[in-house]
């Protein structure tokens, strides 16, 4: 589960799971809504991502969604579905397909992650992220 | 809402004191804060929270002076956009945040000897779709040259250069850009392999969001003498482009964020905000940043450059004239993302300083030895983009913008997020509007269009004629908008 935010400049997500993995999941999905407004992504290719897990949790996801977004802007991939494990390393697996102007129509071009006001907190409900994009 | 000291302490200036706190009240500054701006605009730089940002900024170790804020100030990270900051070169810190992920975004004005009657409604639609056709933008955009690896550190390191010798543009452009588009200092080898990736597909590419590509009518001139020397007149035709330095420089952004967080702990830095990340000028972190934050910068003169030869392009495709014979030079190409090393005067004494611009344009004024020969007498132009819709300006530079580390302001300033603006707005409609003011917008999507909403930024007027009121750049023309491409 994810939700929009805002910002005078910017946008982000507030991403939630019952785990880390999936609330680093989440905030991967929320942040393709953003690219392709919503639209619906099929997931007909798959990308492998590693990322060493050597400071914190922070900046693990930072290096996860900029991951994301380097394979977007070099392949002109967009991804609908993720399967994240974090152990000490990250793997995860993206779905998705090539961007189609016309199918997935046009949100927003993100042009990073930030470390602005990020936050990963856990409750009892699982974990809730909160980051922002700059754009 | 930010409830912090702003004292008046000169027309259009506001300061933060050096004992201001903070609301944690641990805040330790080492120079005061100065925003510039008008009395009408304090209640939303207040709104935005900013203020506390260019405080926060004022932390930093080796700033000088003061840490400042521009009229468009606005909410950013780390940094306020619109904040200069100026750190000693010997002592003090370099920080990305302090330059944004778009190193060198930045705008470039080309003028024409075309009159607005030279060019009915008919002829500006055909100008901006062959504008369209021609230059690649929108999310993804990917130019119509895919360089190798050889030929992307090539551009990396000799920036605009390098378009011109492989046949973009002329040679007297260089002369006509901020640094003649190059920083030396750039070295490819600190660039990752994932900023070359991204960037080998993108040199020559608009982008998205708020860059744009405009034919703009020079609707009033404020300063004849100025206007005369930068080759600007009423009702003239010129062309405005703004964009930066695409994926490449977003992952050297990126890339070294990273680095110099890292770097925080090893040099013992305390800082306020994770974004204010930084590292002594003189650290091997600080010095390779810095390489590789001009690679970027050189990335986007060369961008800027094959956008202008296949703007001069679309001219002569549609005109049937060459563009030498349409009067297309350039008048100037700032940045305003961007750290430099300048020299300037610090409680009366010269220091050499790492200046940060971060939504801030250089203004020097007449004499300074960076600036083209041809302006020495009336000092650099800065250029100000509006949105869409509304109005640019073209400045100059002045001595009195010494104050401000030699800076101005850079743009409109957003009041409304994106998203905000998306909602309030059809871009149809927006479309509609424009077309009826004559305005003719061909943009990539129609999102784009209510994104970039005039309403949803301040008005550029206020931010620029605060500017001028402050004398840190005065006003010598404004262009209004004919046709647009957005990104």
């Amino acid at each position: 589960m994810y939700k929009i935010i805002e910002h005078t400049a910017d946008v982000g997500i507030e991403a939630h799971g019952k785990t880390l993995e999936e609330a680093f999941e989440e905030a991967a999905k929320g942040m393709f809504a953003i690219i392709t407004d919503g639209s619906k992504i099929e997931g007909k290719v798959k990308r492998k991502i590693e990322i060493p897990f050597d400071r914190d949790e922070e900046i693990l996801l930072v290096d996860w969604l900029n991951e994301l977004l380097y394979i977007h802007d070099v392949e002109g991939l967009v991804f609908g579905e993720f399967d994240v494990k974090i152990n000490d390393k990250l793997v995860g697996y993206a779905y998705g397909e090539k961007y189609d102007r016309q199918k997935h129509g046009y949100g927003m071009d993100i042009k990073a992650v930030t470390y602005h006001m990020l936050e990963i907190k856990r409750n009892k409900k699982g974990v809730t992220i909160k980051v922002l994009f700059d754009i | 809402m930010w409830s912090g000291p702003l004292n008046k302490i000169g027309e259009y200036r506001y300061e933060i004191p050096k004992t201001y706190r903070g609301i944690n009240g641990n805040l330790k500054m080492r120079v005061p804060a100065l925003i510039y701006a008008s009395e009408e605009m304090l209640p939303a730089i207040r709104k935005d929270n900013a203020p506390k940002q260019a405080a926060n900024v004022a932390t930093l170790p080796g700033i000088v002076g003061r840490s400042l804020a521009m009229p468009d100030i606005h909410w950013g990270y780390g940094f306020p956009i619109g904040g200069v900051a100026a750190t000693d070169a010997e002592e003090g810190v370099i920080s990305p945040g302090g330059v944004g992920f778009d190193i060198n975004c930045g705008v470039r004005l080309v003028r024409t000897n075309l009159k607005i009657g030279d060019l009915d409604r008919n002829k500006i639609r055909q100008l901006v779709d062959e504008l369209f056709k021609n230059i690649p933008s929108g999310v993804g955009s990917q130019a119509k040259v895919r360089l190798n690896r050889a030929q992307l550190d090539d551009v990396l390191q000799m920036g605009a250069r390098w378009a011109v010798e492989n046949g973009y543009g002329w040679e007297e452009d260089l002369e006509y850009l901020e640094e003649n588009g190059c920083m030396e200092i750039a070295d490819a080898s600190y660039v990752s392999e994932k900023a070359k990736e991204r960037g080998k597909s993108q040199v020559g590419s608009l982008g998205a969001g708020n860059h744009f590509l405009e034919i703009q009518r020079v609707a009033e001139i404020f300063d004849e003498n100025a206007a005369k020397i930068y080759g600007v007149e009423k009702d003239q035709i010129v062309v405005m482009i703004h964009t930066g330095s695409r994926g490449c420089g977003h992952q050297i952004c990126s890339d070294y964020l990273r680095v110099l967080e890292q770097a925080v702990r090893k040099y013992n830095i305390s800082l306020p905000d994770r974004q204010l990340a930084c590292a002594p000028v003189k650290s091997k972190e600080g010095e390779s940043y810095f390489k590789a934050m001009a690679c970027a910068a050189n990335f986007a003169w060369a961008n800027r450059q094959m956008i202008v030869h296949w703007v001069r392009q679309s001219f002569e495709n549609v005109l049937g004239r060459d563009a030498e014979e349409l009067g297309m030079h350039i008048v100037y190409d700032v940045c305003h993302n961007i750290a430099k090393v300048e020299e300037h005067v610090v409680d009366g004494k010269k220091m050499l300083l790492y200046v940060h611009r971060k939504g801030a344009t250089r203004s020097f004024g007449p004499g300074r030895k960076e600036i083209p020969k041809k302006y020495q007498q009336v000092g650099q132009p800065v250029l100000i983009p509006g949105d869409m819709g509304t109005e640019s300006y073209l400045l100059r530079g002045t001595n009195e913008s010494e104050e401000a580390f030699g800076s101005t302001c850079h743009g409109a300033g957003r009041v409304m997020s994106r998203h905000q603006a998306k909602r309030r707005w059809n871009g149809r409609e927006i479309a509609r509007m424009l077309e009826q003011r004559g305005i003719y917008a061909h943009p990539a999507s129609w999102s784009v269009m209510a994104e970039e909403s005039p309403d949803a930024y301040k008005d550029v007027s206020q931010v620029v004629n605060v500017t001028h009121g402050a004398g840190l750049s005065l006003k010598v023309a404004k262009m209004v908008p004919l046709g647009v491409v957005k990104g």
